[in-house]
């Protein structure tokens, strides 16, 4: 009995340490989203947050200095997102994409120019126990921060308005693409502090590609939860879940990698199964483009 | 004279190639129910939004002495919020960092009571009818206090007894002291509540009127620039059954169809007269092939079930011309030459095996555009070059150029000019001589008179009444579309 | 017209190229090269010798065929970001189905490629089945896949289909029979070069000629007008996602049977991403794609080289393509279907 009750603790605590990150980049995506633009560069500003954060750690010997440069790293990189969606009126996948590839690359280039060696970084000063615990329930925080805010308060309501009907929101005299603009700005800040715990949390250090496509499925997180913070915060606890899984059932003798990519598959049948029966907000992912009246 | 609330001078607007506005003046004054009249493409909805600031015109200048609002065509509202959330959208009342929303409820409560306008503010906008959203929209701008009210087509999607009861909020505005503008072209109303009107056609002011000196003769004269040109001739045809419907329903919510049972016949056209929003596009898309329906179709003796392709349909002589052109009749990237070909490339002679004939196409696409007199006549030109007559056109022709058994035109002179509508009504009526059947559904009670041998009357989802041509009783059918028995 | 186009098309080019050049100065100044031998190192590795030059051929190979699957999905208004994972599963089918099917040249060479062919279009056929079944996202639907894709070949590779005679997360040494024939010798361009040229010029007759580019450029472009014109959405979005993978796929073959011989989890460095790229600055037309996959193989190969002989990592490459892309993200050709 207390064998069963320590297996589950020791579960549900890794299914916090796998959540965390995901809840972080499913928010960033929900704040965007809502407002009308879709973040596939999620993954990439999880790296810049995580490649960031290890640099400044390892500069300033200050894990929350690193935490900070990678929230501002983030912020920086959702800002050529934002920039190209709103004004640029862009592809915002494609672009979105782009922005991925950019984050990668350069991250692989600084780590080469600044380590000296390609592949990972030294080790840094890190978030100790605390400090993980810390991020985790920031995450929890941030949610229910979301929540009220788009709910609540009246840049919430803009928001929310230029995600549905950006025309609409035009002609009572909000500007749709600053409001899009800083949604994704603020989205990146949000996400990159799920890189921060991947590379100051979790670990101790950057390496390429550690994000190994959470970002993409915090997006997954954003469909499953019906676009509301709550439920993506639900929903990246569900495959934080089958994470976590993983190490456990791996020592049944199970092979490592279809336990890997358990909650790959997860987010798969989660799409098949949840993608027709919810609606997005209405204007998501269509660019804006304003004085478009005809005869 | 009093002083202007609202002056436009010299404006000018051109949108790519299209000369929208041409050099025009207006003056709106406090009090008044200024009419702004034109046919479709004459320039009104552009000038209203460059009146409104939303617009910014190439030449000219705006002058305003007051707030303007803007209530749109199309409503500009956030369907997923409530009522109170889009009227006080950008300007909500605050406690804190929060929206005070028992304020903001009793803020539209009473701003609705104010002007006699019934609606709830807790209700979302999607779950409301048409007639009712407009008032939201109404509220939004009422609540700024505008000095000058402009209205773009208002009435379009308002039953009779709501259009009475809007126009006696506008008049109770205006006699407090707002200036009035209302785009439309329903001359009726024009002669029955405003005071003045302005006649526009091709981008300039071609006449203004006192309302109590004028007509709507001498108005549609204007409109047009002389007489307009006649209709073709009906023949008489010996009508056969080709498609029956019993009891078929679609689609769910408000504009959904309940029960509609009727026939229509070759040789002949069926006029679906009624008020947009009233089951026309659940019945238009569940004849096309794309709404699941329940209840019995035939077609030419056949049956038609609910899971039958589109492609079926269209093999078997179904076709249709879509209410919107843009998006569900034409790819707006393409050639003239491959939009004839869209609806009529699945099968010989447009397809060759797994290849499409370029001549064949290109044969198609000149008759389109010797037959229905479109401009420019090169069937290489990109459609989006077109103007909305023009590309309605291609529409048309290519839907009756492929020899259809039944032709469902829904509001097939939409938006275009009445040189292009007038030309597309004849080829209908030609279309109707040589044997086709045709449904039309049209939101235009003069183009339902004008064409059809029957007309039946929808309303809720539901037929209403039926007439035939000989007998038709205007009265009558404009009770029957606003819900009476 | 035709002078219209050609303007359009100079001016997203000369974007590109002030991205190559200007980004890639300012990585080199970052790593303490000076532009001028950071980018002769570049050209040079690309085209120095004819060796090199092959090689510049080869990436552009590997780059030209997923940028055409890309291109098709593109088209069709779908993103198919899968094709990495496409690639990996061809690749592994051709390395296994080359191993097992023994014979004369000719029937290795079909067997590979059709294996190629089949594994990468079931993979992209999955995406598009669940696009048209349930209209889930294929943009995510094929990101997933490309992580399940990898996790699936190193599994096999080190599990059910492990050989004796193969290194660790590889497959066999395939048999000489089974190597593409080389078009110059001494080199690693292979016929796969060929290939890819005639592909490209068939998809080209496919998009501008047959039912099958017209159905699926309508659905693409505009998907109402196509649905009520009789085509079935559902189906082109199964044929396009399933082609798109297909052809990535057979990419993925001709880099096992023409270039490392043998199949290994490790064969695309991210061909797949680059792969947007270069549909894009093609504009997603098939026969400018082969020109845009020729720069980047430029660029791709002589990276290595400015790696080795000017002490620039070569990840800025990645850096300059993925901008490329963003600044391209506002090419007209693109319109998506969008759903949830």
């Amino acid at each position: 009995m207390n064998e069963t009750l320590a297996a589950l603790a020791a579960i549900t605590v890794l299914t916090l340490v796998k959540a965390t990150p995901l809840i972080f980049a499913a928010l960033g995506g929900v704040l965007g989203e809502r407002s009308g633009v879709v973040n596939i560069g999620l993954e990439g500003v999880m790296t810049a947050g995580a490649f960031a954060a290890v640099i400044v750690s390892g500069a300033t010997g200050s894990a929350i200095a690193g935490a900070i440069a990678g929230v501002l790293a983030g912020a920086a990189l959702a800002a050529i997102l934002a920039f190209v969606a709103t004004r640029l009126a862009y592809d915002q996948i494609v672009a979105g994409t782009g922005v991925n590839i950019v984050a990668l690359g350069g991250a692989a280039f600084g780590l080469v120019l600044i380590y000296g060696q390609p592949g990972a970084s030294h080790e840094v000063p890190a978030f100790g126990p605390a400090g993980e615990r810390v991020l985790t329930i920031l995450a929890f925080v941030l949610a229910v921060a979301l929540a009220l805010f788009l709910s609540r308060t009246p840049w919430g309501l803009r928001v929310r308005a230029c995600g549905e009907n950006p025309r609409a929101a035009a002609a009572a005299g909000i500007d749709p693409l600053r409001t899009r603009f800083w949604a994704v700005i603020a989205g990146g800040a949000i996400a990159a502090l799920g890189g921060v715990y991947l590379s100051l949390a979790e670990l101790d250090l950057y390496s390429d590609g550690m994000t190994a496509g959470r970002g993409y499925i915090a997006l997954a997180a954003v469909i499953f939860g019906r676009w509301s913070p709550i439920g993506a915060t639900g929903a990246a606890l569900f495959f934080g879940f089958f994470s976590a899984l993983q190490y456990t059932l791996q020592r049944a003798g199970i092979p490592s990698e279809l336990m890997q990519a358990l909650p790959y598959l997860a987010a798969l049948v989660a799409l098949a199964g949840f993608a027709g029966r919810v609606r997005a907000p209405a204007a998501d992912g269509v660019p804006y483009v304003p004085d478009n009246v005809r005869a | 004279m009093t002083a202007p609330v609202l002056a436009l001078h010299g404006i000018r607007k051109r949108f790519g190639a299209v000369l929208a506005v041409d050099g025009v003046d207006l003056e709106l004054r406090a009090g008044e129910i200024h009419a702004l009249v034109g046919e479709n493409g004459a320039g009104k909805s552009t000038l209203a939004a460059i009146a409104f600031g939303a617009v910014i015109p190439d030449e000219g200048t705006i002058e305003a002495t007051a707030p303007v609002g803007l209530v749109h065509q199309h409503f500009q509202l956030v369907d997923r919020l409530r009522v109170w959330e889009n009227v006080l959208l950008g300007r909500e009342p605050r406690r804190g960092w929060r929206i005070d929303r028992p304020a903001a409820y009793e803020h539209v409560r009473a701003l609705a009571a104010e002007h006699g306008l019934d609606v709830d503010p807790d209700a979302r906008v999607e779950d409301l009818p048409i007639g009712v959203q407009q008032r939201v929209e109404l509220l939004r701008e009422l609540d700024r206090r505008p000095g000058v009210l402009l209205l773009d087509e208002p009435t379009a999607a308002l039953a009779p007894t709501e259009i009475a009861s809007f126009f006696r909020t506008i008049q109770a505005l205006a006699a407090n002291g707002t200036a009035v503008l209302i785009v439309t072209h329903k001359l009726q109303e024009v002669i029955d509540y405003s005071t003045c009107v302005t006649v526009m056609r091709s981008g300039r002011v071609v006449a203004t009127f006192d309302t109590a000196a004028t007509s709507t003769d001498e108005i549609a004269r204007a409109m047009v620039g002389g007489e307009l040109p006649p209709l073709a001739a009906r023949e008489t045809t010996a009508p056969s059954v080709r498609l029956v419907a019993r009891g078929l329903a679609a689609g769910d919510g408000a504009g959904a169809l309940h029960d509609a049972t009727f026939e229509v016949r070759a040789g002949e056209i069926v006029g679906i007269a009624g008020i947009e929003g009233n089951g026309q596009s659940a019945l238009a898309d569940a004849l096309a092939g794309v709404q699941s329906y329940t209840g019995m179709l035939e077609f030419d003796g056949a049956p038609m079930p609910s899971s039958m392709s589109p492609s079926e349909r269209l093999a078997r002589g179904l076709r249709v011309i879509p209410q919107d052109r843009q998006h569900e009749a034409l790819v707006l990237g393409w050639s003239i030459a491959e939009n004839v070909a869209l609806g009529r490339h699945q099968t010989p002679p447009m397809r060759r095996g797994i290849v499409i004939d370029r001549n064949e196409e290109r044969a198609a696409a000149q008759l389109v555009i010797e037959r229905f007199d479109v401009r420019p006549p090169n069937a290489s030109a990109m459609v989006d070059a077109l103007s909305g007559g023009n590309q309605q056109k291609v529409v048309v022709g290519r839907v009756l150029g492929a020899a259809p058994k039944l032709v469902i035109a829904y509001q097939p002179t939409r938006g275009i000019d009445v040189g292009a509508a007038t030309l597309v009504q004849s080829r209908l009526i030609e279309a109707r001589n040589a044997g086709v059947a045709v449904l039309l559904i049209s939101f235009e009670l003069d183009e339902i008179f004008a064409l059809a041998d029957r007309v039946l009357v929808m309303s809720g989802g539901k037929f209403a009444g039926s007439f035939e041509r000989a007998s038709i009783d205007r009265g009558r059918i404009g009770a029957l579309m606003a819900g009476a028995h | 017209m035709a002078a219209f186009f050609k303007l359009r098309i100079v001016r997203d080019l000369g974007v590109a190229l002030i991205v190559v050049f200007g980004v890639g100065s300012i990585a080199m100044l970052l790593a303490r090269v000076s532009p001028i031998d950071g980018f002769s190192a570049l050209f040079d590795g690309a085209f120095g010798t004819t060796s090199e030059f092959a090689e510049t051929l080869v990436s552009a190979t590997a780059l030209l065929f997923p940028a055409l699957g890309i291109a098709l999905s593109f088209r069709a208004g779908l993103f198919n970001i899968g094709a990495e994972g496409q690639i990996i599963l061809g690749g592994l089918a051709a390395g296994v189905a080359g191993y097992l099917v023994p014979g004369p040249p000719v029937v290795s060479i079909v067997v590979t490629l059709l294996a190629g062919a089949a594994a990468g279009g079931i993979w992209g056929g999955i995406a598009g089945y669940l696009k048209a079944k349930f209209n889930a996202n294929e943009v995510i639907a094929t990101l997933m896949l490309n992580v399940v894709a990898v996790l699936f070949a190193t599994y096999c590779v080190n599990g059910p289909l492990h050989f004796p005679s193969a290194n660790e997360g590889e497959t066999p040494l395939l048999a000489r029979t089974a190597w593409l024939p080389t078009i110059i010798p001494d080199t690693r361009l292979t016929i796969a070069f060929v290939i890819a040229v005639l592909l490209a010029i068939a998809l080209r007759f496919v998009f501008t000629r047959t039912v099958f580019g017209y159905e699926l450029r309508a659905a693409g472009e505009a998907p109402d007008a196509a649905r009520r014109a009789g085509i079935d959405l559902g189906r082109v979005a199964v044929l396009a996602m399933t082609c798109s993978g297909a052809i990535a796929g057979v990419g993925g073959a001709t880099i096992v049977t023409g270039v490392l011989h043998r199949f290994n989890t490790g064969l695309s460095p991210g061909y797949g991403f680059v792969a947007i790229a270069v549909a894009l600055v093609g504009n997603l037309e098939p026969l400018w794609i082969g020109v845009a996959a020729f720069a980047f193989g430029i660029l791709q190969n002589g990276a290595l080289s400015m790696q080795a002989e000017a002490n620039v990592p070569r990840d800025i490459v990645n850096v300059i393509e993925g901008l490329v892309i963003i600044a391209l993200a506002g090419r007209r050709v693109i319109s998506a279907r969008r759903s949830t």
